[in-house]
């Protein structure tokens, strides 16, 4: 797929309103990069999919930055028999608040990431064996470095919005920081600008589950086989947190399973919770890498924009686009203080930047939330 | 121009004439960003609303201007004495908790504090609630009670007297009569509908 002609996609017809098939595509770069801590590796590979056209200027593209688990397959489908869709569809699309007849919209998954992109999964080829724990640290500003990267190769002039929820807020925030003069409007929305003890404590509590799994085996482990238990909690703890109390009462309650055939005893799955968690937890180690988890949620726990420049409006300073911060009422991970924080960050270092806060009970995924309300403030923010 | 039009206009001309070009500017209670829209226009400021409001907020979004959705106090908490050139609460300060404490703060934080309200003291109200004895319903005050906000009236005679009590200094004021057209250069609280008062300290 290093070739495809990305064009090629929309020739297929596509329903209204819909970005419909579309194909992943590698970037390839051949020359050095090194990271933040100082490691360099000899190239890097970013997998992404674009929906729409870039104009002749370059100028129209709209960066999608994918959360911890997410991906580059932000909007349509792989093949007609595909059942689901990209994890952003509702957004991406023509006509839609990302409207792909206006903009150039891609995704592409992040350094560290599994699913394509170069990553602890991906062969060394000083050892031809792949990095596992080998793989250098990786920050979040090493994931929007390789994308600059990345864009400017493709023919990306200037980005015209970078948008993101979560840990793809992070990279929109540290897009305004690091290329201030490559984009244009910064949207971010349920993020931080630094993590909380407590979004610490659970991912530190994900990566033991991992790290104590005697399938890890300090990092080492055939592709598809590994620390698949491990994993799998990790997973499932997390997503509480994606959550909330009033959307898992109302999605769940306290509704039982019916007793399996095989039912051995007193901990087998009572209650649809358990079932709805096994599940996620189990289907996630089928499409994600431990070692790259373990790799992601250190970049979340250790980006912290003030800790350099010692304040967050010093870090903002070199900001020149206009920004957005949306935050949510339920959200408990990054709860709407911490999306607060960053916008009377940015006015006090002289910035444009709006705070809106949209009252959900969904929980921190309330970014990916099926409203017309969010839709209307995205697509007036990127045309303003 | 319907009266409703005419009022916004004149409450706009006046607050713009008093801000100075390139300035920061905080609007409290911002709305839908009409009156910063305009001050952009006009005077080229940076301006910041804060409203509580999503839909206020979104539609200030629209309007290419910085919005911030928040309650007045918890905002300017965040911000240094005089960050801000000029704050302004227009139509605003009758439905804030304790007032005094949001004035002490706008001029902490603003060099300036614009302020402009419809005076409660207006003789048609007071010809409503003491003849009448109805709530005041006018030209000044065109709501009826079931659909009124909650709101904490006060004439042109309580916002003097606290000033003067405060200590904060009154820079510069306009009254209008009930049309909110015609200058009203005495017996105020009796014959202005609006008021506009710049305080600093």
């Amino acid at each position: 797929m290093n070739d495809s002609d990305p064009d090629s996609i929309d020739a297929l017809p596509a329903e209204p309103g819909e970005v419909g098939l579309v194909a992943p595509v590698d970037y390839v770069s051949d020359e050095p990069f090194t990271f933040e801590s100082g490691r360099t590796i000899p190239g890097f590979t970013l997998r992404y999919e674009t929906y729409g056209r870039l104009n002749a200027a370059g100028d129209n593209a709209i960066l999608v930055c994918h959360a911890l688990s997410g991906d580059h397959h932000c909007a349509g489908f792989h093949s007609l028999s595909d059942r689901k869709v990209g994890w952003w569809n509702n957004i991406i699309g023509p006509g839609k608040a990302l409207d792909t007849n206006r903009y150039f919209v891609l995704g592409c998954n992040v350094l560290g990431g599994c699913q394509g992109s170069t990553g602890p999964l991906s062969v060394d080829p000083e050892t031809g064996q792949p990095y596992g724990i080998n793989f250098p640290i990786v920050s979040i500003r090493d994931m929007v470095r390789t994308q600059e990267r990345w864009l400017r190769a493709i023919g990306v002039t200037q980005l015209a919005g970078v948008i993101g929820g979560s840990m793809g807020g992070m990279q929109v925030l540290e897009w305004g920081i690091t290329f201030p003069g490559f984009v244009r409007k910064l949207l971010a929305m349920a993020t931080t600008a630094r993590e909380s003890a407590q979004a610490i404590a659970f991912n530190e509590v994900g990566r033991q589950a991992i790290l104590q799994d005697p399938d890890w085996n300090e990092g080492n482990y055939a592709s598809g086989e590994g620390p698949r238990v491990g994993l799998a909690i990790a997973r499932m703890m997390a997503h509480i947190t994606y959550l909330s109390d009033a959307s898992m009462a109302r999605k769940f309650g306290r509704r039982t399973v019916a007793n399996s055939k095989e039912s051995t005893g007193a901990f087998d799955v009572q209650f649809e919770v358990e079932s709805y968690l096994r599940y996620q937890g189990k289907s996630f180690t089928n499409r994600f890498d431990a070692n790259s988890y373990l790799y992601i949620t250190r970049a979340l726990d250790q980006f912290d924009l003030a800790a350099g420049p010692g304040s967050l409006e010093a870090a903002l300073q070199p900001v020149t686009a206009d920004a957005l911060v949306v935050g949510f009422t339920s959200d408990w991970l990054f709860p709407p203080n911490q999306n607060r924080a960053i916008v009377t960050a940015l006015l006090r270092a002289g910035k444009q930047a709006s705070y809106a806060e949209l009252t959900t009970d969904l929980g921190h995924d309330s970014f990916l939330l099926e409203s017309p309300e969010l839709y209307a403030l995205v697509r007036d923010f990127l045309a303003s | 121009m319907s009266l409703r039009s005419n009022k916004r206009t004149v409450d706009l001309q006046v607050i713009t004439d008093w801000v100075t070009p390139s300035s920061c500017v905080l609007d409290l209670g911002c709305g839908r960003g009409v009156l910063l829209e305009e001050l952009a226009q006009q005077k080229s400021i940076r301006g910041i609303g804060v409203d509580l409001h999503f839909d206020k907020i979104s539609a200030c979004v629209k309007r290419g201007l910085s919005a911030y959705q928040s309650d007045m106090m918890g905002f300017m908490a965040e911000f240094d004495d005089h960050h801000f050139d000029h704050v302004i609460c227009s139509r605003t300060l009758e439905e804030v908790d304790r007032p005094n404490e949001v004035i002490a703060e706008a001029l902490r934080v603003g060099r300036s504090l614009t302020v402009g309200f419809a005076n409660y003291g207006y003789w048609k109200n007071r010809l409503d609630s003491v003849l009448h004895g109805r709530k005041p319903q006018n030209e000044v005050h065109p709501t009826t009670w079931q659909e009124s906000r909650p709101a904490n009236p006060l004439t042109i005679a309580d916002f003097e007297a606290f000033c003067a009590d405060q200590g904060y200094q009154i820079t510069r004021q306009v009254h209008l009569r009930g049309d909110w057209k015609t200058p009203c250069s005495f017996a105020r609280n009796l014959r202005a509908g609006y008021a506009l008062y710049e305080l600093s300290r």
